[in-house]
Order: structure tokens, then sequence, then C-alpha cells
């Protein structure tokens, strides 16, 4: 139980503030000696805004007052009241604070409470009344659509079904009006999600702000701004051939979608395809990874943001409850991970033709030409390598340097790496964070063991264990094709260093991968740049910085050959999580088309004429189409009157 | 083949939705206890309805059990209010049911005092025993009524039936709203002040509005009405779902039935202060004045039904003032308890060695409602030297009946609360003085109604619940005549 709406310092002074007023003695507990003040959410969640707000600044005030003033404040204030504005505040300040206070002693919260209770002696108790004179209804209104249902998978489904008609119904304003109010949550409680974050995940607090809570806040303004007139309806062309009729485009949600991610980025890899499923329309079953679950985390925001329980329902555990999720047949599966998993869900979502979309691993290049800066590209590609320990399926995990300036960029790169600091920070101020898992350990050290047998030299990093979670930045030269760490995803803090001799080579190179998610390329000659960009296969490119276009909530995100199918963010990344419905308007009336029966000879003479006019082109052409077309109409519908009568 | 064929279409049409909201016959705000019985009156006479209701539907199965959720989840604003000088608290229900979840459920019909009070400030004609009797027969024919047992009293109430004795004061048993308590498997009634959890309590939950609901009523929960718009022949309530989603919703009628603060907050927040001039005025509350006798012995004043009795003196009814047995929880005492620290956790360590009385004053000087432009509420009530007499006089009586049972020590509760919250909306014959008409509709609307205690044009000194009801009743016809 993690305090949402208080920091850490007016908690302090919350503990202080309940000292003086319940110091216990040798019976009764000392305030701050009870669990009490983490239940305090329980009683702020319910208070008016400046209430809260004016309870937030005095607890920070107390803080650092000492408590024989705090003492005298409460004092002064309980004799106060009467007419004054300021005296009515003060008491209105003294019942607040003594509310509190009193509320979370005096509630029986937990076996501390049971013990005051006793001292008190007070007990009172109620019988419940007979099962067979149960005449209990079940009211379920609008407002509260929960079915009452367990919790199987199936019943995640049945509720997420039931909450899809709810979210048809909410106009997109409402929508949006939930993520305007989601943004504010994480913004507030930043910290608090920063903590959990790192308790699981293990990166650092820099990793997780930048990354994961700047990330999703600048994601959350894009669908605020932009997802309205994404999702509106369209109006598109219509072909003069069907002169008089409309033609629209309706996107329409998809259904229930199940979300599947990863443990490398938590918080990001939730909020951004819960929100983009949630804005277009659609209920959201979220499996989180059982190595991040931030158990309750979601749940809390989503909460706090006006989330019905059953619009996103988190589901938590392992692949096994994924695919029993999958054969409850979710309209689509939103799956980010590894290659392996990627294929086996896609197989199994096959036999009911469940689409899926798959962002997968990469083994993401970057290229080096001579002619680029080689402070801003070492730099560049340091960070790229060893954000998130390497555990970004964009991570930098094959740099190809031209030959020309391979030792210096060698040289620099090990320089600038020894100054990066390894470990876990509790204040923002570190680096490079642990390893998530012990399996992906593993799996660096045996792709360092393979390249070492194989003649591959390691720069730095020597001092590590191969089993410490806490991994320094490992740098290699001498790879060769042969070695796993050239075309396996590693997916920790490595950066080998490859020379090239030519453009083309690199490319050729770079395209033989099986992977094909992003890759960097650093030159000041820009017409390269963009030849190389073109040239690359892969989903995304970025020219002269490294993993950036996940930094654009408007650029489509996805990869190609093994790196997964289809896109998300973006305005074609939104209507993924769309039915794109195609509407004919047409007005009502006794007319017979001209493609409808009868067919006669002489309609299939003046069809022929009219296709040649309409398709030949030309000015003359066309006011022959018109005529034709005028002739055909009114002889088709005579026609088919004729025959009926 | 780029001639300008696109302006040939008619293209220029919204493809907006419409708003394809029904339009209901009436919606109802609020769904306490008038807005429960209207309901089921509406309900049951055919009519399409929608109940709005701000707070939360709970059942027997998950009311709150503990005070701190007890206070959150079932109150506005987070328990409790204020009025501007905060001396005075109040406790406004925010739950489906209203104040009958979370009352002691006692049933009084006026006596001639309340009614020509009634009849003489407002001018209206049925305030008399003979025009309200049948209407309270109506309603007391919805709910089952019972009086603790003498063998079920508790120690506080055997404090206050010999207290009353020995000083010659009459008393009487209170008529509660209440069925198959099962007092002797030892149920504690101060449980059910956060609901009923055996159904015992008649709440409207278990009667009226049970019966609407099973008869076709549509109800929207956690749902606060914002503002109303009134139109010659339609009614439109604007309002928001879950603090996040706005929606509005069409009617041919709408009945108000969020109390004297609700009723009044909403439609000064919609702008019918300038038609209504005496909207928000002569609001009252019944301050309440709990007082404590601390006993050597042990009183347990928690267990069993801890509210049997009340006064039943002419002469206290003739001082403007009544007694009530009662007591409340332990945060609920330790907020009364004067101080903090260690002698307030002393004293809170007496809890079992307390009864309380509580005095409730027939208050005189009427209060008003406001908003500021933002909407909040701002309540001026004060009491008068004449309101003061009564609570003197009433703590005077309390001491006088503890002293004669030997009470070590008697303090004053360190909070007046109002929980009877009445006017803001007073009926009346003149438009100028009083707000809804005889035929309980808005002055000038006639498509708005009323029939809850923000309708009183005072202060009864009686528990307003049954009259309520029976003015619901009465209203009821004209709403669906």
């Amino acid at each position: 139980m993690t305090i949402k709406l208080l920091k850490p310092i007016q908690q302090k002074g919350l503990l202080k503030l309940g000292d003086v007023i319940c110091p216990g003695d040798l019976e009764l507990p000392r305030f701050s000696k009870t669990e009490f003040y983490k239940e305090v959410d329980r009683i702020l969640d319910y208070m008016e805004k400046d209430d809260l707000e004016g309870i937030r600044f005095l607890l920070t005030v107390f803080s650092f007052t000492p408590k024989f003033i705090i003492n005298i404040i409460l004092q002064l204030s309980q004799r106060s009241g009467g007419g004054n504005l300021i005296l009515a505040n003060l008491r209105l300040l003294n019942i607040g604070l003594k509310g509190i206070i009193t509320t979370l002693y005096y509630s029986n919260l937990d076996e501390k409470g049971e013990e005051i209770f006793e001292v008190l002696k007070w007990k009172t108790k109620i019988t419940s009344i007979p099962v067979e004179s149960d005449d209990l209804y079940e009211h379920t209104d609008e407002a509260s659509r929960m079915v009452k249902l367990g919790n199987e998978p199936k019943d995640f489904m049945i509720r997420a079904k039931s909450a899809q008609a709810e979210l048809r119904e909410i106009s997109i304003e409402a929508k949006v009006n939930h993520l305007l109010e989601l943004k504010e949550v994480i913004l507030d409680s930043r910290d608090w999600i920063i903590d959990e974050i790192q308790k699981e995940n293990g990166k650092t607090r820099s990793d997780a702000l930048i990354s994961e809570i700047f990330g999703v806040l600048d994601y959350l303004n894009y669908l605020i701004k932009f997802a309205p007139r994404i999702l509106k309806d369209e109006k598109v062309h219509t072909p003069i051939a069907l002169l008089g009729k409309k033609s629209r485009i309706y996107y329409e949600p998809l259904g229930t979608i199940l979300i599947i991610s990863p443990w490398n980025y938590p918080f990001y890899q939730a909020i951004v395809p819960i929100t983009s499923a949630f804005i277009a329309g659609n209920s959201v079953l979220y499996k989180p990874s059982e190595h991040t679950p931030l158990t309750g985390v979601i749940e809390k925001i989503l909460e706090r943001a006006g989330f019905k329980p059953n619009w996103c329902q988190i589901v938590y555990g392992d692949g096994k409850i994924g695919s029993e999720l999958i054969d409850l047949r979710p309209d689509k599966i939103f799956f980010t991970g590894s290659v392996n998993t990627g294929k086996k869900i896609m197989a199994q979502a096959s036999s009911e033709l469940i689409p899926v979309e798959l962002e997968l691993g990469g083994k993401d290049p970057s290229i080096v030409f001579e002619d680029a800066s080689l402070e801003r590209s070492v730099r560049g590609v340091l960070w790229g390598a060893l954000t998130c320990s390497g555990q970004s399926c964009t991570s930098a995990e094959q740099v190809f340097i031209h030959h020309s300036i391979f030792e210096n960029f060698k040289n620099m790169i090990l320089t600038e790496a020894k100054k990066v600091r390894v470990g876990i920070d509790t204040d923002g101020d570190g680096e490079i964070g642990l390893m998530t898992t012990s399996s992906q350990v593993d799996i660096v050290a045996d792709h360092i063991k393979d390249a070492l047998n194989k003649g591959a030299t390691l720069l730095s990093g020597n001092e590590w264990d191969y089993k410490s979670k806490s991994i320094p930045p490992l740098i290699l030269e001498n790879i060769t094709a042969e070695m796993k760490i050239y075309d396996e995803e590693t997916f920790g803090p490595i950066i080998p260093l490859i020379s090239f001799e030519s453009e083309q080579e690199v490319i050729d190179k770079c395209n033989a991968s099986k992977f094909g998610l992003s890759a960097s390329i650093w030159s000041k000659d820009m017409i390269r740049c963009e030849r190389v960009a073109r040239a690359l296969h892969t989903g995304n490119v970025s020219i002269n910085n490294i993993m950036l276009t996940e930094g654009n909530p408007a650029l489509p995100f996805g990869g190609v050959k093994n790196s997964g199918i289809g896109r998300y963010k973006g305005e074609h990344g939104l209507r993924g999580f769309c039915h794109q419905k195609s509407v004919l308007i047409d007005s009502d009336s006794n007319k017979v088309e001209v493609n409808w029966y009868p067919y006669t000879l002489k309609k299939y003479k003046l069809f022929d004429k009219m296709t040649e006019f309409l398709f030949r082109g030309g000015v003359k052409n066309f006011l022959r189409f018109v005529i034709t077309g005028l002739q055909i109409e009114s002889y088709s519908d005579k026609e088919a009157k004729r025959k009926a009568e | 083949m780029a001639i300008g064929y696109q302006s040939l279409f008619n293209d220029n049409d919204s493809v907006d939705k419409a708003n394809t909201h029904k339009i209901y016959d009436v919606i109802i705000v609020g769904s306490g206890v008038s807005g429960s019985f209207m309901a089921k009156e509406l309900v049951d006479a055919g009519l399409d309805v929608l109940l709005l209701e701000a707070g939360e539907f709970f059942s027997r199965t998950n009311f709150p059990k503990k005070e701190i959720d007890a206070n959150s989840k079932l109150y506005w604003s987070g328990g409790i209010e204020f009025n501007k000088s905060a001396d005075l608290a109040f406790l406004r229900p925010k739950v489906v049911g209203g104040g009958s979840i979370v009352n002691q459920a006692l049933l009084d019909r006026f006596d001639d005092m309340a009614l020509d009070s009634f009849k003489e400030q407002s001018g209206v004609s049925f305030f008399t025993k003979e025009s309200m009797q049948p209407w309270y027969e109506k309603a007391e024919s919805e709910i089952h009524q019972e009086v603790i047992p003498k063998e079920h009293r508790n120690k506080n109430a055997e404090i206050f039936a010999k207290g009353f004795e020995e000083n010659n004061y009459l008393y009487d048993s209170l008529t509660r709203a209440q069925k198959n308590c099962a007092y002797e498997e030892g149920n504690d009634c101060i449980e059910c002040l956060s609901g009923c959890r055996r159904d015992s309590k008649q709440s409207t939950l278990i009667t009226t509005l049970k019966s609407a609901i099973n008869n076709g009523l549509h109800m929207k929960s956690l749902f606060e009405v914002k503002n109303i718009v009134h139109k010659t022949d339609e009614v439109r309530v604007d309002g928001i779902h879950l603090k996040r989603e706005y929606e509005s919703f069409r009617a041919k009628k709408l009945v108000l039935a969020s109390g004297a603060m609700g009723n009044s907050k909403l439609l000064l927040n919609s702008g019918f202060k300038k038609s209504l001039p005496a909207l928000g005025q002569n609001f009252y509350s019944h301050p309440q004045f709990m007082v404590l006798g601390l006993f050597k012995e042990q009183i347990n004043s928690g267990n069993g039904p801890f509210q049997a009795l009340k006064s039943a003196d002419p002469n206290f009814r003739r001082k403007g003032f009544k007694l009530e047995n009662v007591f409340a929880p332990p945060v609920g005492i330790s907020m009364l308890l004067p101080g903090h620290g260690e002698e307030h956790q002393q004293l809170m360590k007496k809890i079992s060695h307390m009864a309380c009385i509580e005095v409730a004053i027939r208050d005189t000087n009427p209060g008003s409602i406001k908003t500021n432009r933002h909407g909040k509420m701002i309540i001026d009530k004060k009491l008068n030297e004449e309101d003061k007499k009564r609570k003197n006089a009433g703590i005077e009586a309390i001491n006088n009946i503890f002293s004669s049972q030997g009470a070590q020590r008697i303090i004053e509760g360190n909070l007046p609360i109002g929980l009877h919250l009445m006017g803001g909306l007073g009926i009346g014959e003149r438009a100028r003085f009083s707000v809804v008409t005889p035929d309980f509709h808005l002055h000038g609307y006639k498509n708005i109604f009323a029939a809850d205690s923000s309708i009183f044009p005072n202060a009864p000194g009686i528990n307003p619940s049954l009259t309520i009801m029976a003015l619901t009743k009465m209203a009821a016809s004209k709403v669906f005549r």
C-alpha cells in the first residue's frame, strides 16, 4: 500500500501531527508506531480539491515544525470559530487535522487498530441474516455495469465485452477528458510510479523519468490533440460514375484488445497501448509481464482518471494466462516482446483469424560514416546501447564504423564508457541501472562467452562476473558473422564495434539481418543519409540521432521481417485499433440503377459506349460520357418499370 | 478529368451523430427518502422515470464497515460540511437511498405545534392534522415499524429512562423503521449507521426504491446533476458521471429530491435566483449537541439498540428542544471530545463508561444558502439568543438526568451537528417569500417539482422523515396529473 496523495515529506508531517494528537501511553500505541498513516488515501481521496491542497500544505509545514509548536497551533485553533473568517478557517483546520488522525487511529484498520479497540473495550457486531430469507437484489445501473464475476479468464472476457457497449456510447470528448485527467494523475504521482518501476525493473530513475513518464505524457498530449481528428468520420471521394452518392469511412472500435507487454518498459508499454485502444473505443485486457507486473499501479492510475474497472482490466500471470485469453477470441492481439513468443501467439491466433500486431525484437545497427562528428556519434551510440541497460528493442546492438575512423571512435567510446556509472540510484543520479531478470543476464553472458571463444576481444567490462545484474558497458571488437552477438538479440549493455569499408557493404550487411526494427545513421552528408535511410530494410531510421523516432508520437512505430507486423502510434497506429467501416450513402427513390437487372442488348451497348467515353479521357469524351450516362439511366429506369407492368 | 464535379454533390450535411437521448416522463434528482418514494409512486402510475443519484449504490453485502470508509463513501465532501463560521457541522448523505441508509429510521408524525407553524408561515392550507392524516397513513403503510422492547434496552437507554423518571420528565419509545433486528443474537445497531448489513433497517433500498426498480425505474448512480435548463414543455438536466463524463438527460418533468442543500445549490447554480428570490432562504438544521456522561461503571453504549428513547415532555417541546438517547462510534466520539493529545486519549479509553444524550433544538434563526462564483456552497447559519436559550435549557435537563444517575463528569460535545437539513425551497402561496407552490412545483415553473425537506418553511422540531414521505406521496399525484 503506497500513499498516492501525500509526498514523503507530507507523510512525515502526518506522522508528527499524529503523535501530537495521539501520543499513546502504556496501553495505547503512539500514532507513528502504527501503520495507519498508510491508509490516509482512504480519506484524502474523497476530500474537496482545495481542502486537500490546504492539508498538504500544512503537513509540509509540520514536517519541519517542532511538535510543541504543532501542539500550540492545535490548541489555538480549537478555541477559535465564530464570525471571523480567519478564525473560522483555523477551526476548520483543527477539525480537519484532528479528523484525519482520529479517523485513522480509531477505525480499527489492522491488528494495531484491534488492540486499540480492546483497550477502549469497544466491541460491536452484527449477525448476518439467514441465507434462505435472502432476497437481495443486484441492481446494476448504467453506472455500475460491472457484472459480478470471478477472476477466471472467461470472466475477464465477459466484463470486457460488456464494457464495449458502454465505451461505444461515450463520446470522443468524454474520452479525451479521461486522458486529460490521466495526464494529471501521472504527473502528480510520477515519483511514486518511478519508485514502482525501479523496484521491479531495476532501471535508473532518469531512465524511468525520460523514457517512461515523459514518453507517456508526450503521447497522451498527442492523443488529446489529434485523436478526435484522426477518428472522426471521414468523407472520401466518390467517382463520377456514382454521381449523387456519398462515401464515408467510420473509424469504429474493434471490440476488445488483448495487450501483452514486456518487462523492459512496464509503464510506457502499459499506458501507451491501453490509451490508444481506449480512445478508439475498445475495451482492454492488459497482461503485463510476470517479471514487472507493477501490481495495482495501472489500476489505481486509471481509476483516478475515471476509468471504470471493466474498461481496462489488468490480468496478471505468465504466458499460460495469455494463451488462455487468446482462446477467448479477443478482437485483436497487441503483443510486444520476443520473436519466439510472437510466433507462438500468431500461430495460436491464426486458428480463429484474430488479427495480431507484433512488436518484436531487433539487432539495431548504428552506422557511423567517416564524416560524422565523432563527439556526437560516440555519445549517441553510447546512450543508445546502454539506456535501460540495453534492454530496449531498439537498443544499438551493432555499431558499424567506417574503417578510417574506427580507432578514433573506439578510443573515444572506451574513454566515455569508463565514465558511466553503474548501479541503482534512489535520487535520480544513476546512469546505468540493473538488468531486470537473471535469465536475461544469462543470455548476455552466453553471447559474450560465445564471442570471446570465437575470437572477439572484450575492451571494457572485464570486471563483470557474468552473474551480477549490475553489468558495466561491454565493448567488443573483432566481431564476425559466426558469433551469436552478431545477429541474435542480446538485450544487454553491449557495444560490438564492427569496421566497414563502403556504404554498399554496410547496407548489405544490415539488410542481411533477420531483423529490421530501427537503425541510426551518422554523417554530415545529408544526401547520403537519406540514400542509406531509404536503402535500409527496416522500420524506423534516426539520422544523426538514435532511438528518436519513438520520441515523436506522430511517427508510426514497428518493424519488418522478424521484428514484427503492424505499426502503432501516429495516425496509422491509432487506426490500427479501429475497424474501418466503409459506407456508401444513396438517397431513397424509385430509381432503378443501371447496373441492376434487367440486362438487355441495348443497355449493354449503351454501357459499352459509356465505358469507352469515361475512361478514354478528354473533354469531348467527358461530355459524351455525361450524355450516354443520362441516356442509360433513363433507359434503364423505363425498361425496369415496363417489365414490371 | 479535373472538372469540379465535387461541387455537384450536395455534400454539406453534417455527419455528426444526432443526440439520441430519449425524453423521459420524469427525472428525479436524488434517491433519498423523497426521491425513492416519488420514484415508486410515479413508476406505479406507469411513467417512464429516470432517477439520478450522485452517490454510489451499496447493498447489505458491501456497505462500508469501517468508520473511515463510512464517512468518506456515504457523505458529501468526505464526511462533513460546515457553515461559514465553522461552528456548525452538517452531515449530508451521498449514497443511493440517501438519509434512509445512514439514519436511525425514526418515524414521527408532526404535532399541532409543528403543523400550525408551517401553516402560519406558508399559508398552505393542508398543514393540518386532518389533511395530513390520510397521507401519514399511506406513508406508514409502506414501512414496517417497531419500538425497542424494554428488555432489549441497553444501559445507556436505562440511564436515560431512570434519569427522566427521577427528574419527573416524560419520555417515550422511539418509533423505528426496522424489522427482525434479532437483539437476542447480540446485535449492535450502531453498526447500521453506515448501512444495515442485515437489511433490518427499512431503508428505501429495501422498500420503495426496490419496488420502483423492480417495476422499471431507470437509475443512474454516481451521477451528479450540475445544471437545470427549463423549457416550456421539457426540462433538461446536465451533469457529470464519475466526475468525468458530461451527460444530459431530458424529461417532461423534473422532481428535485436532493435535500435542502442539494436542491438549493442546484437551482442557484442554474440561475433560478433571479426568478425565485426566496431561493436558499430559511434554512434550518435542528442543531444537535451531544452531551456525554462519564460513569464509574461500564455502560457500553455502543452495544445493543443504541437509540431507543426520546423525550416526550410537553415542557421541553414548549421550550423548543428534545432529548434523544444516542451514541456514536469511536471516531465520532473522538471528534466530540474536546482537545487532543494525552488528555484526549485518556478520555477515549473511558468510552465504554460513557452515556450520551443529545439535545436537538428547534432552531428559530433562519440560515441562508448561497453559492459563490465557483459554484461552491456558502452556508450562513448561526444560533440566535433564542436558539442558545433552547440549547442551554436542553443541556440543563441533561445535566439533571446524568447527575441524578451519578455521573462523575459531564462533557459537552465539541461539535454541534445539523442532521435534519430543511428549507431553502420553502413552500408557500406567495412567490416573493417562497419557492414551491402548494401544488409542489416551483413558482413560475410548472414542470419542476420538489417535496422533500427543502420545502419545509421552518424547523418543526420533530424528525422529518415520515413527513417527507407523506408530502412526497401528496406531491406525486400533482406530478403525474
